[in-house]
């Protein structure tokens, strides 16, 4: 059981990191374990609840499947890069807040993250409430019965379209 | 009074403050408590339901470089006192157990051995190097096994698999059952599933080396709970200096006897409780020795123990509960046992697999029920046999299934008028994962009164509209008494609230509707269920669980400090987890204060700051219980502040205002002083002006608040479902919620609170099933297999508000269990009524496609129900 270790650089939230780890590590534990981002949570490990869910180079990616060697070379873009530089909340946060989308919030950083993937596309009409559902359909909420996580993304939507339109 | 409801907070969509800390990232749930020096630990744990443990092999294990500690069941005996129950009813069997599996495993993923190692990696890597000689024993996986005398049992003490049995009788029922014109029979099924909150189980005992004291950072919905519950199963140390501590410490063992002494002096109803149930106390210590010695042993070496070794508890965010994070796990006190062994902190996190094995399952059970009826519908009387399948080990500090049976027998009759009522209840142990409470526990009392309802319209050919206005309790019967015992008050609005529900839906068009649409080849369907839930309920609602509860639980403590600084904390015995107290509580102080929200800040979960109170969050009591807290001390830190500002204003108090945080004269708003002025004339004036307050706290004002006049929080729950029969699937294009939980604080959090019980309602009947085969092995082990419903099953679910006005004080009532209780029940009908045209009868609850398409004659049935 020696460890392989391999170096790995990458952008996280826009700082370059250079590390070596063991091979068999996941993304979500460099995330967590060794660059203190405890924003990226784990409700399964296996590829299922989307808890999990940063950005990688713009994609909506489940951290707790791929290896963190996968991601060498990538960007990564996790919740904590969401709030504005003074620390407030961004946006997309602010809408969901104003939604009260969540509850225990322990599954929110995989949704915002995969809402904020969403919110990037590049497309004139912003995703039908009818698309945001399926889109959202890969992260588990146990606690609120997802409506208002899907107000909470209408809204940012809403407000992007409103300000990409003015 | 009502002069909360005049202020700007109470009642409006306030933002939640706890989100500028969520949805940042910067949460502090368990997996991201990191302490120095801290290791890691995994379970080893049983892949069989049931087999006698011959050898267990650690060798190559120990050898593994980082592993540090491995301790297996026999290590525990030494170093922990083992679980044991503490509740006393008759015909009650309770076993005593260590918190790792000794001699024999009892269900799939019973923990053998905990590994302690530098990372969990490595102690997952060591569990697989330890080899653990199994002699399997055939498994107890249904009621008829359990039930069957050949088989092995499985608590050999006990002697049989029947674990508590009772019956009572309410009102005449010999005469219910001669006067019925009418009796319907009918047996209703509910499956094994699950809370899984997002974040699982977790603990960090994190251990300062040098004094060994132990703070124990835990998920959970009470940290007072986790505190004592491990202060007492861990630090075993022999007899003799237990004996030899007690001797030294003779002052602080005579005060804990007067404590208990002037607790019972100041608490009659404790008292005579407990001469009601010293007989079965008495007869319970003489049949189960065991548990006897093992209770004495315990609370002996608490005792014995010096006060400056208990540990403390800290609750940070919590991923979600449910029920599931009221008790106190064996794997906590195997990580307690652990880290005070090592000297040295150490973290578990439980892995999903884990925690859909072992975490935390419930409602198995089934209702045998007979109703007495009038050809009108007039129900006359009711004989219901309850069986619940527990599991193997109780949960602590109790067990679920016991408190789940004395609350289904004690609202089986709703809000309707129901004059006879015979109750059995059967608990039986199996070769399956503990069971624990779980959103409304008591909900199969709902579940089986609304679907018994809809098949004793359909035999006697009334709508099932009609059969309930026949029988719900209308205001003009108000109040009433439900013949198990709970009073139902004024406010009680069941019957309005149905009306509403029928009148929104227009429910009462429905055949019509379903007519047309089945012409058209459409198979649509619309249930409803109707139920109210002690929420908390009426004074004294939890003796009708056992003697003595309410005057255990019917006590919030709060302390409100106004500090140095011109804020304001509110510490709370509370542990929120999802429920927002950090917003609503505040809204409540901010009003009765006269002070943006802002200045209010609610601490909660930590032993050495929050008041006592062992309840936590649980059991929707927060609404009525911590509201009612907050405003009584608010209220009394109101008026200190008002005195100390009329000083300071040379005014008289009564013509004091406090609007915005500013205090002022009526009628000078620019000649004001600050919260901050305050709290610094406060600490000027000293003691009598500061109340209790500690440190550099300015007022400290403390209340303990009983409940009030409690009361009731109801609902109608109105599903529309369409079924495809080429695939089994059933949608929901409607779902209506018309209730009432009395005065609203915050309507985004009720709201909230309503939708995500029912969306795990609908998980239950659609898709959720902790799945054991018939030998016990588990088979739902990953959310692959337990399917948790998504953005796409679950519906937006349209909701309506009945507010019965009152005066009474604190009249919030809870809303965190209702529509977990409601919906089953409503979608079950829903899919009965769908089917209709092809006889179809539903008495599960578990309806996944495949059932659907057996069910509906489209393919052959496979499966037992179960
Ligand atoms: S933790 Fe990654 S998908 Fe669940
Ligand atoms: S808010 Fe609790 S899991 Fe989504």
């Amino acid at each position: 059981m020696t460890a392989d270790r391999h170096p790995l650089s990458m952008t996280v939230n826009g700082n370059r990191i250079d590390l070596v780890v063991e091979s068999r590590r996941t993304l979500a534990e460099i995330l967590r374990e060794d660059l203190g981002l405890t924003g990226t949570h784990l409700a399964c490990e296996h590829g299922v609840c989307g808890a999990c869910t940063v950005a990688l180079d713009g994609k909506a990616v489940r951290s707790c499947l791929m290896l963190a060697l996968q991601a060498d070379g990538g960007a990564i873009e996790t919740v904590e890069s969401l709030c504005d530089d003074d620390g407030a909340l961004g946006p997309l946060q602010q809408a969901m807040a104003d939604s009260h989308s969540f509850q225990c919030a322990f599954c929110a950083p995989g949704f915002l993250m995969t809402a904020h993937c969403l919110l990037a596309e590049d497309r004139d009409i912003g995703p039908t409430r009818d698309e945001i559902r399926e889109e959202l359909s890969g992260n588990l909420c146990r606690c609120t019965g997802y409506q208002s996580i899907v107000d909470g993304v209408e809204r940012a939507v809403t407000a992007l379209v409103e300000a990409r339109n003015a | 009074m009502r002069e909360s409801l005049m202020g700007k907070y109470v009642g409006a969509r306030v933002n939640r403050v706890e989100d500028k800390r969520l949805l940042a990232g910067a949460g502090r749930y368990i997996d991201d408590v990191s302490v120095p020096d801290m290791l890691h630990a995994a379970f080893l744990r049983s892949p069989y339901p049931h087999a006698e443990i011959g050898s267990i092999d650690l060798t190559a294990a120990q050898a593994l470089p980082g592993v540090h500690l491995i301790l297996t069941g026999e290590d525990l005996k030494s170093r922990t006192y083992p679980f044991f129950g503490t509740l006393n009813f008759p015909r009650f069997y309770q076993p005593t157990f260590w918190a790792l599996a000794v001699d024999r495993v009892r269900h799939v993923g019973d923990p053998v051995a905990i590994v302690v190692a530098d990372s969990r990696r490595l102690a997952e890597d060591a569990c697989e190097l330890i080899e653990v000689d199994y002699e399997p024993l055939p498994g107890i996986a249904t009621v008829e096994q359990a039930l069957d005398a050949d088989r092995a049992v499985v608590w050999p003490k006990s002697k049989t698999n029947l674990h508590y049995q009772a019956s009572e009788r309410f009102g005449d029922v010999d005469a219910a059952f001669a006067a019925a014109e009418r009796v319907i029979v009918e047996t209703f099924d509910q499956h094994r599933h699950s809370n899984q909150p997002m974040e699982a189980r977790g603990i960090v005992a994190e251990v300062d080396p040098s004094s060994g004291e132990m703070t124990i950072h835990a998920s959970t919905q009470s940290a007072h709970m986790v505190k004592w519950c491990i202060a007492l199963l861990t630090g075993r140390r022999p007899l003799r200096r237990v004996v030899r501590q007690m001797i030294s410490q003779r002052d602080h063992t005579k005060a804990i006897f007067k404590g208990m002494a002037d607790y019972l002096k100041a608490t009659p109803a404790m008292v005579a409780a407990l001469k009601e149930m010293a007989p079965v106390m008495l007869k319970q210590n003489v049949t189960n020795v065991e548990r006897t010695k093992a209770m004495n042993g315990a609370f002996v070496g608490l005792m014995g123990r010096d006060p400056k070794t208990l540990p403390a508890a800290l609750a940070g965010d919590v991923g979600g509960a449910f029920g599931a994070k009221t008790a106190v796990h064996r794997e906590d006190v195997a990580v307690c046992a652990a880290a005070l062994e090592l000297g040295r902190s150490v973290k578990w996190i439980e892995d999903r697999n884990e925690h859909l094995t072992v975490g935390s399952q419930a409602r198995e059970e089934s209702v045998d029920l007979a109703v007495a009826v009038r050809h009108d519908g007039t129900i006359l009387g009711m004989r219901a046999r309850l069986t619940i399948d527990s599991g193997a080990y109780p949960g602590f500090p109790y067990g679920g299934a016991v408190i789940a049976a004395r609350l289904a027998r004690t609202m089986f009759p709703g809000p309707y008028r129901l004059p006879a009522l015979e109750f059995h209840s059967r608990i039986i142990t199996s070769n399956k994962a503990t069971y624990l409470p779980y959103r409304g526990p008591w909900e199969i009392e709902t579940f089986v009164r609304e679907r018994m309802l809809d098949v004793v319209a359909r035999q006697l050919g009334l709508s099932r509209a009609e059969i309930r206005r026949r029988n719900l309790i209308g205001d003009d019967e108000l109040p009433a008494t439900m013949v198990t015992g709970p009073a139902l008050d004024v406010r009680m609005s069941a019957r309005r609230v149905f009306e509403k529900a029928m009148d929104v839906t227009g429910a009462d068009d429905w055949e019509k509707t379903r007519a047309e649409a089945f012409a058209a080849g459409r198979r649509i369907g619309m249930g409803f269920a109707t139920y109210i839930e002690a929420a908390p309920g009426p004074p004294g609602y939890m003796d009708n669980v056992g003697p003595g509860f309410s005057a255990m639980v019917d006590r919030e403590p709060i302390n409100a400090v106004l500090e140095a600084d011109g804020t304001v904390t509110l510490h709370t015995q509370q542990v929120t987890h999802g429920q927002s107290h950090e917003t609503t509580l505040a809204q409540l102080a901010a009003d009765q204060l006269g002070v943006p929200m802002e200045v209010i800040r609610i601490s909660y979960g930590n032993t050495r700051t929050a008041p006592f109170g062992l309840v936590g969050t649980a059991g929707s009591r927060a609404a009525t219980f911590a509201s009612g807290a907050v405003l009584l001390a608010t209220k009394g830190l109101r008026d200190r502040i008002v005195d100390l500002a009329a000083d300071l204003l040379e005014a008289a108090p009564s013509d004091i205002v406090v609007e915005d945080g500013r205090i002022h004269v009526a009628g000078t708003p620019s000649i004001a002083v600050t919260l901050a002025d305050v709290a610094h004339a406060a600490r000027e004036k000293g003691d009598e002006a500061r109340g209790a307050a500690r440190g550099d706290e300015a007022i400290r004002v403390s209340e303990l608040f009983d409940g009030g006049a409690g009361g009731w929080s109801g609902a109608t729950h109105v599903c529309f479902v369409e079924i495809d029969l080429d695939t089994g699937l059933v949608k929901i294009p409607r779902y209506v919620v018309v209730e009432d939980c009395g005065e609203i604080i915050n309507p985004a959090v009720v709201d909230g609170q309503i939708r995500g019980g029912v969306a795990q309602g609908i998980g239950a009947v659609l898709y959720e099933k902790s799945t054991y085969d018939d030998q016990g092995q588990f088979q739902a082990g990953t959310f692959m297999d337990y399917l948790i419903p998504t953005a796409m099953e679950i519906p937006d679910i349209e909701i309506h508000h009945v507010e019965t006005p009152s005066d009474v004080f604190a009249n919030y009532r809870g809303v965190g269990e209702g529509g977990a209780i409601g919906a089953p029940a409503a979608l079950c009908n829903a899919i009965e009524d769908a089917l209709s045209d092809l006889g179809v009868r539903i008495t599960e609850q578990h309806l996944p496609p495949a059932r659907i398409l057996e069910l509906a004659g489209v393919i052959p049935t496979l499966s037992p129900s179960r």
